[in-house]
């Protein structure tokens, strides 16, 4: 069998991430939300690529990645217009735009995986904004797991404090010494899991592959 | 001002569950100010804060404008002298209609996200060093949505998930200040609710029929006082929730 359709931006994580799986590739443009344009005119490059991605051939299996997290934790109340906008808004576009392109592209009896960057609660302060991205694909997944299940279609997410997490972080300590986990190894390793047949019963679920920091 | 008085702004309250909250808070004999951009019917909202032993009060607010959700807080402030509790209940008018990931317009995406996310973004920043001062509390009206997903709804869903994972991060970044952040899920007959009846017929069988208490909310008799509590001094520990006012009809909690 070969390699899922892996969904996401030009970015290393996501390189890596499809290498692993030995997946091809289906790059997101680039897009920078604009904090003064509340009509998002700056995403009309993601609704065209999304309608090109959609047209393609349906695949078996199919995983859709975000785009990378900002790389430090900053208190919500302290963002700047702009900050806020590339945490969260650009990103919750690009989320839609991939996840819908991958909803397009899944074949009937196939699986889709997204995978997302999630802080752990205890290690949430000051990644709100990503937080909350997470847990709006969440529900993204979860609301894509009850439309496309009937045509037998199973979707599901992996989560991973990997790019969310400051270097010290709350006592006590996960459980397993290898937080907060690779890519290559414990989130392709679920994803791969998630794909499946054995998971042909699972769907609409989150898997934290984060060595047991979160247990939600 | 007694202890017990408050001071509160709740935005989205010129109708359905904001109103609902708004009328709870003013029963406590509180100050509400209802945010919201359509005037004539949140002034209708303040008289009957008035009527229930409350002090109404309007004022602007459009939730994803960051100037205009600014200006609203610094009035509440400027004239009240204090702020104890912001509630976000504000929502986009394109809630209850369907869409498909695969083709929804991001156009609609960015007006769900102004109004809930950069909402909650907005309105945590005009009002955080005013909570600071008060050891105020932050309430978030999210929906069984944002736990759950929905087939038809996946935006609306996508922001009320959103929010919650933003309240619970800003419990962690505000508790050290004596600021408690929650969020309330609420299930209330409103009319955005009766709206989305009427475009899917079959999803009032589908909403009431899991419910085990048979029936929607009442917003200011069911969800207002949950948000209430949540304001009040007898929620001084409870931080980071998600309060489920919705009978029992989502099976996630």
């Amino acid at each position: 069998m070969s390699g899922p359709l892996v969904i996401g931006p030009d970015d290393p994580g996501v390189a890596e991430l499809a290498h692993a799986l030995g997946g091809t590739r289906a790059v997101v443009p680039v897009v920078r939300a604009v904090p003064d344009d509340p009509g998002w005119r700056w995403s009309e490059p993601l609704e065209v690529w999304r309608s090109e991605v959609a047209g393609g051939d349906p695949a078996p299996a199919v995983v859709v990645a975000g785009p990378a997290p900002a790389v430090a934790p900053h208190p919500l109340a302290e963002l700047t217009a702009d900050e806020w906008a590339q945490r969260a808004e650009t990103a919750l576009a690009v989320w839609v735009a991939a996840l819908g392109a991958g909803k397009a592209r899944t074949a009937d009896g196939g699986a889709l995986v997204a995978v997302l960057d999630r802080p752990a609660p205890l290690d949430s302060g000051g990644w709100a904004a990503e937080s909350g991205v997470a847990d709006a694909v969440e529900a993204l997944v979860r609301s894509l797991a009850r439309s496309e299940g009937p045509r037998g279609v199973r979707v599901n997410a992996v989560s991973t404090p990997l790019r969310v997490t400051a270097p010290e972080v709350v006592d006590p300590a996960p459980p397993l010494r290898s937080f907060p986990g690779r890519l290559d190894r414990e989130v392709a390793g679920a994803v791969r899991l998630l794909l499946a047949e054995d998971a042909a019963g699972v769907t609409g679920t989150v898997v934290h592959a984060d060595c047991g920091r979160s247990w939600r | 001002m007694s202890a017990s008085d408050k001071v509160v702004l709740v935005s989205g309250a010129s109708g359905g569950v904001g109103r609902g909250i708004a009328i709870a808070c003013g029963r406590a004999g509180w100050t509400v100010w209802i945010a919201a951009r359509r005037e004539a019917q949140a002034g209708q909202v303040a008289e009957e804060v008035d009527e229930a032993g409350g002090r109404g009060h309007i004022v602007r607010c459009d939730a994803g404008d960051e100037a205009s959700v600014r200006d609203a807080v610094a009035t509440v402030v400027a004239e009240d002298g204090r702020l104890d509790g912001v509630v976000h209940n504000a929502t986009s008018g394109l809630s209850p209609r369907p869409c498909d990931l695969a083709d929804v317009a991001l156009a609609d995406v960015a007006d769900h996200v102004g109004v809930s996310v950069r909402g909650t973004y907005l309105l945590a920043a005009a009002s955080h060093a005013h909570l600071v001062v008060t050891g105020g509390s932050f309430v978030v009206l999210t929906s069984e949505a944002g736990f759950e997903g929905k087939a038809k709804l996946p935006v609306y869903a996508a922001v009320k998930g959103a929010q919650r994972g933003m309240a619970r991060a800003l419990a962690r970044e505000w508790g050290p200040e004596g600021v408690r952040v929650n969020c309330v899920a609420p299930l209330a007959a409103t009319p955005a609710m009766e709206e989305a009846f009427e475009r899917d017929p079959a999803m009032a069988a589908r909403v009431l029929g899991r419910n085990p208490l048979g029936r929607l909310g009442d917003a200011a008799d069911d969800v207002g006082p949950v948000v209430r509590f949540l304001l009040s001094d007898d929620a001084r520990y409870v931080n980071g929730m998600t309060v489920m006012a919705d009978g029992a009809s989502c099976p996630i909690t």
